[in-house]
């Protein structure tokens, strides 16, 4: 397959150099995706579907309903091709979602169309030059590769079943899995060619508790390069994080003090504000507070941040970045001290250094990647575990909150003052070092880089999360932050 | 393309199946960033390809491919029949569709200055233009971001019932932010203008590249002497876009028959109870004339009906595909939507709005003796109970009756269900907004639509103030 890729993408730029192209690239991508949601059969018993019919009836089918559900199920290849052409100092880009020759061809057209009506981009040198990597791949199992929609149905099942096995009032459960094989080519002009592969699964649970008029709901999830065989601790854990949901209470007054975040929650905040914060194109262009910082004190002083394209497991790991460039590993931030911005290739020219192997062009809930043109991106992020499980984060604060699970509103934060403004669903009461009960939704308010300075604690229980397994974090406290009803 | 499509339901079909759907798919996405008169990105996004989906005995199954030959197209039938009987093992309730008369029609879009007839040059004018008439506005623009989107193409669907429609959906977009600064405050402000038209749009006074650029420019000086809003529950008016969202957001959602097959949706077995004052009617339709998204198929085949959802307070129908249809004991709507043709459909919104009733603004206006007026939204997110949270970006401090001064980005937040109960004045100024930039997404999905409304008001609503 990566031959096949390597093979039209030198077709595409030679078509693009007889087209008049001064320098032109093929980003070539193929994805084998199986996409598996189940809903367990709990929803029937417990649910309240089947109306007017005795809930003791279906109680007596209950074993049998449950190991039933809504399967929603595809399987497929999604393929293409994205062009990016150099004429007179202007960059064009087209894509099309096939890698058929005739498609591709007829793309390159619109491409030097498309970068003929800019005028010369005063900050654009050139196209990267190859480079030799320095890392391996990222992980390709087999397992994944053959895996067969069957079994990742039945995996979906056994995860719903587990979920709805640990509580009675667990009212609903769903379950999916997701596994992901990808070929990627990418060829340019000036001699790059590097094709790569890799797999990618994921696993989720959401569920859902009512009792009386009170309903809760929370989920949990799992990233792996490899092979998720089995999701039934998942299911497990996805109902005792709604359960413990259950019986919240308001929050008794506006409160300013600490907030202990939970790995998975702190990770999606953390994952928008500083990959945002550090692309040095969004530096460059006044769109982060980070401007002319480099050496200063951004953060705690027990805060290490390293983006690291070349983590054996990690989720983004690749030979190169989506430009071609060489994954590497990059210190963004070392005991509270900025070191390093994000590079691609034309934010590195810019400033006459060297990329980091930090093009991107995987969206987050956008197109697929070859309709994308590369900037400036994360590879994985990763914040630098210290000491300490959550509990023992938690028996540090005397009077707080602990917030778990996803937050609302954490991706409409302003990513360029750093201001951020969420409701928490899964928050409870800390007292004394404890746990005291659970909250009713809350909403909690401050300012990212303010909060980095803040922080008074980091967990040992990094986890890899953030919004598409990119980031690996701990736990960790934040001080002196709002929440309010 | 629809011999292909043909040809795959065909095969399904041998494969033993009882019913077989395809949808063919060639559209183009065209977008144009100009960043301070300086054409940043110009891109453009082919997307061609064939779904199937297949249904077996108490399953259906989805496969697509975007290498259009008999060979590949015979594969995806396969992989649909394959996941199809593996589903019905597993299937608790059998997913079929509803009858429906099947359809046999072709759709054509006939704009005066169809995008596809006009060279990128003119449409970076537009964005040119923009720039152009923000910058000059005021010495405080310290940035501006003008943008050009446009889909068009042809969107083809058959069945194995005898439906064979097809359309030519068309969406154009042109809009631009400004940001202003003024010492150590940078605040920003945008105003956009969108729907199923042809560019000979922006020539009309409200709707020019002109106008558009002075609004955002305009509104983002005023909103560098904007104040906190104080937190608390108050009166509102709430303008047309935010009321959009409202109903597409946090009533829309609740609406869509596939959670309330499964019992999430609160609005599951409530038809026929009454939901909010007497005022509030909730429509949801393809082919709105107000403007919006233009859709007159969904993926089913099913023409878009207008569905109302909420008429004069009470619940009356939900968003319905043919699968939930049947399950309900109800009529498909023309719901079922998917992303392209590599998604399988699923229940989506096409244009959802607050129909409009018979108050001036200016009268709603004038009986709100203390409160907010709300204008327009970035975005926020409602859950599955009707919670929700909108950061209105734009707004007015009212105080005896009078507009008293602007503020800053505020959170409402609330409950839909509460919040229909709260509205009191519902005005004559219905606009139904839609645009190519970004879309709505659910599960993994993002679609097109539109949203809108007249001007709102409720009796309380609680601002979250600032975000410290």
């Amino acid at each position: 397959m990566i031959d096949k890729l390597l093979d039209i993408g030198n077709k595409i730029v030679k078509h693009a150099e007889k087209l008049g192209a001064d320098e032109s690239e093929a980003y070539l991508y193929v994805e084998n995706l199986t996409l598996v949601k189940y809903i367990g059969g709990i929803v029937a018993t417990r649910g309240g579907t089947f109306k007017g019919v005795k809930a003791s009836f279906f109680r007596l089918l209950e074993p049998w309903i449950k190991r039933k559900g809504i399967t929603f199920m595809k399987t497929g290849t999604k393929a293409g091709v994205g062009i990016r052409t150099v004429v007179n100092n202007s960059v064009g880009f087209a894509s099309v979602s096939s890698i058929e020759e005739k498609n591709a061809l007829k793309a390159v057209q619109e491409a030097i169309r498309t970068a003929k009506i800019r005028p010369p981009d005063p900050n654009w040198k050139s196209l990267p030059d190859p480079k030799q990597p320095t890392a391996k791949s990222g992980i390709f199992d087999q397992k994944v590769a053959d895996a067969d929609p069957s079994k990742a149905l039945s995996i979906s099942a056994e995860c719903c079943i587990s979920a709805a096995d640990f509580d009675k009032r667990i009212s609903q459960a769903m379950g999916g899995v997701l596994i992901a094989v990808v070929y990627e080519g990418i060829v340019n002009s000036r001699g790059i060619e590097v094709g790569d592969k890799g797999t990618a699964s994921a696993g989720f649970c959401f569920t859902k508790a009512k009792v009386g008029s009170e309903e809760v709901s929370s989920g949990d999830s799992l990233f792996s390069r490899r092979f998720v065989e089995d999701l039934s601790e998942i299911g497990r854990s996805a109902s005792r994080r709604t359960i413990e949901c259950l019986g919240g209470k308001p929050l008794e007054e506006k409160l300013t003090g600490p907030v202990v975040f939970e790995n998975i929650t702190f990770s999606e905040l953390f994952e928008l504000m500083l990959g945002s914060s550090v692309s040095a194109i969004n530096v460059q262009e006044e769109r982060s507070r980070y401007k002319g910082k480099i050496g200063e004190l951004v953060a705690n002083e027990h805060i290490t941040i390293v983006d690291d394209g070349t983590l054996p497991e990690g989720f983004n790991t690749t030979l190169a970045d989506d430009e071609g460039v060489p994954r590497q590993r990059t210190h963004v931030v070392e005991k509270g001290v900025l070191k390093s911005f994000l590079y691609d290739s034309y934010s590195a020219k810019r400033e006459g250094r060297e990329s980091t192997g930090n093009a991107n062009r995987r969206a987050l809930f956008g197109p697929a990647p070859f309709a994308v043109q590369p900037r400036v991106g994360i590879s994985n992020l990763v914040l630098e575990p210290r000491e300490g499980s959550l509990q023992d984060l938690i028996a540090e604060v005397q009077d707080g909150i602990l917030v778990r699970g996803s937050m609302m509103g954490v991706i409409h934060s302003n990513l360029v003052t750093g201001d951020f403004s969420v409701t928490a669903t899964n928050a409870f009461r800390i007292k004394n070092g404890q746990i005291a009960y659970p909250l009713k939704p809350c909403s909690i308010g401050g300012n990212f880089h303010d909060s980095l300075k803040s922080v008074i604690g980091i967990g040992n229980d990094q986890k890899c999360c953030g919004f598409t397994g990119n980031v690996i974090c701990p736990s960790i406290v934040v001080e002196n932050l709002t929440v309010s009803a | 393309m629809e011999d292909l499509m043909a040809k795959g339901v065909e095969h399904a079909l041998t494969l033993g199946s009882y019913f077989a759907e395809a949808k063919g798919e060639d559209t183009i996405q065209r977008t144009l960033e100009v960043i301070n008169g300086e054409v940043r990105t110009v891109s453009e996004n082919r997307n061609l390809g064939i779904g199937i989906r297949v249904f077996h005995k108490k399953g259906n199954g989805f496969s697509f491919s975007n290498v259009l030959d008999m060979e590949n197209i015979r594969q995806a039938a396969e992989t649909a029949f394959k996941i199809a009987r593996i589903s019905s093992k597993k299937s608790l309730i059998k997913l079929n569709l509803k009858e429906i008369k099947p359809t046999v029609e072709k759709k054509v879009t006939n704009v005066k200055e169809h995008p596809k007839d006009v060279v990128l040059d003119e449409k970076k004018d537009l964005c040119l233009r923009e720039c152009k008439t923000s910058s000059a506005y005021s010495k405080q623009i310290a940035n501006v971001t003008a943008r050009f989107a446009e889909y068009y193409g042809s969107i083809y669907f058959l069945n194995s019932e005898g439906t064979k429609v097809s359309y030519e959906p068309l969406l154009v977009g042109l809009a631009v932010s400004c940001i202003a600064k003024k010492g150590s405050t940078i605040v920003d402000a945008r105003d956009v203008y969108g729907g199923s038209y042809g560019l000979e749009v922006h020539r009309q006074e409200e709707h020019t590249p002109e106008t558009l650029g002075e609004n955002a420019a305009k509104w983002a000086v005023e909103k560098l002497k904007a104040k906190p809003a104080p937190a608390g529950k108050f009166p509102a008016l709430i303008d047309p876009q935010l009321v959009g969202v409202l109903a597409h957001e946090s009533f829309g959602h609740m609406s869509e028959a596939d959670n309330v097959v499964i019992g999430v949706s609160p609005l599951t077995g409530r038809i026929g109870e009454k939901l909010g004052t007497d005022n509030v009617t909730i429509i949801d339709e393809g082919l709105p004339k107000e403007g919006g998204y233009q859709i007159f198929f969904d993926d089913e085949g099913v023409p878009c009906q207008r569905v109302e959802i909420l008429k004069n307070g009470v619940l009356t129908n939900y968003l319905q595909s043919r699968i939930t249809a049947r399950r309900l004991k109800m009529e498909p709507t023309g719901n079922a939507r998917s992303q392209d043709y590599s998604y399988d459909p699923i229940i989506r919104m096409r244009n959802t709005y607050f129909e409009k009733g018979e108050w001036k603004k200016e009268e709603a206006l004038q009986e709100l003796k203390q409160g907010i007026y709300a204008i327009d939204t970035a975005g926020g997110q409602a859950d599955d109970t009707g919670n929700f949270l909108f950061k209105a970006v734009r707004g007015y401090w009212i105080e005896n009756r009078e507009i008293k001064y602007p503020l800053l980005d505020v959170a409402l937040t609330g409950n839909i269900l509460e919040f229909l109960k709260n509205v009191d004045a519902v005005c004559d100024d219905l606009k139904i907004f839609s645009s190519p930039f970004g879309g709505c997404g659910k599960w993994e999905q993002s679609a097109f639509v539109g949203d809108g409304g007249p001007h709102i008001r409720v009796k309380e609503v609680l601002f979250g103030g600032t975000a410290k």
